[in-house]
């Protein structure tokens, strides 16, 4: 059997090298790379993609345009969705979309493998082991980049939860991870902002050495239709208590997603309503005394069907940046 | 001898549950308590034997039951922790204060975090819930909160009169021109001040000059509608912001104040002091770029009824 064309296609460094190790040591693969939807249309047409392990979430072409323009050109590959967004209906998309499976982020080689197997995609097993320098690409993960996509499984997880309360499909963006100072938080925050005013749930979190807060901002014009959406109709249940709900669920769920991935434990504080129908500004002047740079985490959530957005933002402190990179590095050692 | 150890370390920790000051109850998928700690025994009277396998509901019927299910239910299906913040309720479980005597509350204000708990399998079989004393925050938050309302009420109203002080009222006043630069509103402005009043100090007093500026806000606040911003603006000097009002809405207004403040009788040493304002009127129609603009042509229409004899109301004539 010949040596068989993989295409990896994922914007992240990071998850397309976890990808790499996770592939079967003895299939024998020539592997290409592409950063978008873009960029992978363009090696299958090439013929570098007879096998294709696909992320969703990706700047400028995702994962569901790439199978769309892979079925609209009747290209002839076989995809695989590997993708932290493991919302119920986003499986179903991707199959629907001619995607022949779906792996949850990170890859399981046994998983990988068997889905390979049971696809009749590892051929007869070569058994010639690959040089690995052919593969890996030397390029350093940059900080940035790993922790992206260790946040990106994370949100994952909580959007499948959040669609499985309100019952809707959660649209993910790919997130932003940068060290801010206080001044580009405040324009990010005011972007965020637009005209609307904002209520923001905080809620603390500190473990292994790693601390900070997370803000799930709302923007107050819409949070009469979620409480619609989380069909309230107790009189002894209030809008502002359906938002400390909903921010738990997204922020637990997002704060273990990442946990987990580092191998720690986070403790949640009991949220908090910050700044309840105030400006922005008042929100962040009460922080500007004690922090002047903080790792940001912004992502932002959106439903789809209905006008609802909300911006989850997880400020990291400045030390805990250090110890991050550090267990991120261990991570992929 | 390994054994021997792990069960005292485990004798340690059922000692510490036990014993801490906060409350810990375990319950199961159908809300029996599994697990209730000292706390819970001291708080609610009922003694851990007692509470066993009972329904958490049954224990504390104050409970609303459908929200509380679906709270736990939560923390159960999705495996993520769920919180309780007496800002929002201010207990789940009512518990007498710790400080029943000199305690200002009488009951416990609390904060709760329910968590699930998992067996060896991963599975969610049980909820922990833990209850937070936080009645000395909550008192604390809610005094703090009183005091800043008190604060606020202080530094912007003006002590002699109760009406509000300059720097409140041209604060509204700013407010109301940015609304009206915006959603196009309107709204009139008048001021005016009491006539001849240096003499009213200098023949009785300052005292008695008090009592006049008093009375004549007395006048003002009998005749302003709720959403009307009246303040003091210098020494005998007043300022009413009538919003949703044009200048022929606060020339009616403003004749009206003079009628009343015209037959006030201020008593002084058994004499009665009567007094007369002079007023102008200006709304803003008129385009301006600032608020200020609406100050100075009311202030103009003013000078104009002081100018004409006094006792008058003057209303600004640009188109």
């Amino acid at each position: 059997m010949p040596t068989i064309p993989l295409l990896i296609c994922d914007d992240s460094n990071m998850a397309r090298k976890q990808l790499m190790k996770a592939l079967p040591p003895e299939w024998d693969v020539s592997v290409t790379t592409a950063t978008n939807g873009r960029e992978g249309i363009e090696a299958i047409r090439q013929g570098l993609g007879r096998v294709v392990l696909l992320d969703l979430t990706m700047p400028d072409m995702d994962g569901y345009q790439t199978l769309a323009a892979i079925r609209a050109e009747s290209l002839q590959t076989s995809v695989i969705v590997v993708s932290g967004d493991v919302q119920e209906e986003a499986v179903r998309r991707t199959l629907e979309l001619g995607a022949l499976a779906f792996l949850k982020k990170p890859a399981d080689p046994d998983q990988l493998q068997q889905t390979l197997k049971r696809l009749g995609l590892l051929g007869e097993s070569a058994n010639q082991s690959l040089a690995p320098a052919s593969i890996f690409d030397q390029s350093a993960i940059s900080f940035n980049d790993a922790f992206r996509e260790t946040v990106n499984v994370a949100m994952g997880r909580a959007a499948a939860l959040l669609a499985r309360v309100l019952g809707v499909f959660v649209r993910l963006p790919v997130p932003n991870v940068n060290m801010l100072e206080v001044g580009e938080l405040h324009m990010a925050l005011a972007d965020a902002q637009a005209n609307d005013r904002l209520t923001a749930v905080c809620q603390g979190y500190i473990g292994g050495g790693i601390a900070g807060e997370a803000l799930l901002l709302f923007h107050d014009s819409e949070i009469a239709d979620m409480a619609q959406l989380m069909k309230i109709d107790d009189a002894d249940y209030s809008d502002m208590e359906m938002l400390l709900d909903l921010s738990s669920i997204l922020i637990g769920a997002c704060l273990s997603g990442i946990a987990e991935q580092l191998d720690i434990a986070f403790s949640q504080s009991h949220p908090q309503v910050l700044g309840l129908h105030s400006g922005i500004e008042e929100l962040i002047s009460l922080n500007e005394r004690r922090w002047k740079k903080t790792l940001a985490v912004e992502i932002s959530y959106s439903l789809e069907g209905y006008n609802i957005h909300f911006d989850l933002l997880m400020l990291f402190t400045e030390d805990s940046a250090e110890l991050l990179s550090r267990k991120l590095a261990h991570m992929m050692s | 001898m390994n054994d021997r150890i792990d069960f005292k370390e485990l004798h340690w920790l059922l000692t510490v549950t036990q014993s801490i000051d906060v409350g810990v109850v375990v319950l199961d998928q159908e809300y029996r308590v599994q697990v209730w700690n000292t706390f819970m025994e001291n708080r609610s009277g009922i003694l851990s034997y007692e509470a066993s396998t009972r329904s958490f509901f049954s224990l504390f019927p104050e409970i609303n039951e459908r929200w509380l299910r679906n709270k736990l239910d939560s923390v159960i299906t999705l495996g993520t922790p769920a919180f309780t913040i007496w800002e929002q309720r201010p207990f789940l479980v009512h518990f007498k204060s710790y400080q029943p005597i000199t305690g200002q509350e009488d009951f416990m204000y609390q904060n709760t975090t329910m968590y699930p708990l998992r067996s060896t399998t991963g599975a969610v079989t049980h909820v922990c819930l833990v209850i937070y004393d936080v009645t000395d925050v909550a008192t604390n938050r809610l005094q703090l909160q009183a005091a800043n309302r008190e604060l606020q009420k202080l530094s912007s109203t003006d002590r002699l009169t109760s009406l509000y002080n300059r720097g409140h009222w041209e604060e509204a006043l700013r407010l109301e021109h940015a609304r009206h630069v915006r959603y196009g509103t309107s709204a009139a402005l008048v001021m005016f001040d009491i006539d001849h009043f240096k003499r009213v100090n200098d023949t009785y007093g300052h005292q008695c000059g008090d009592r006049v500026i008093q009375r004549v806000a007395d006048v003002v606040r009998e005749h302003i509608r709720d959403a009307d911003i009246a303040g003091r603006y210098g020494g005998e000097e007043f300022a009413v912001l009538l919003p949703d009002t044009d200048r022929q809405g606060g020339a009616m207004f403003a004749e009206r104040l003079r009628v009343a403040v015209e037959a006030l009788e201020v008593m002084h040493e058994g004499e009665a002091i009567h007094c007369t304002i002079s007023l102008g009127v200006a709304d803003m129609t008129w385009p301006m770029d600032d608020h200020k603009m609406l100050i100075e042509r009311a202030d103009q229409a003013l000078y104009e009824s002081k100018k004409n004899g006094r006792n008058r109301v003057s209303v600004d004539a640009s188109d």
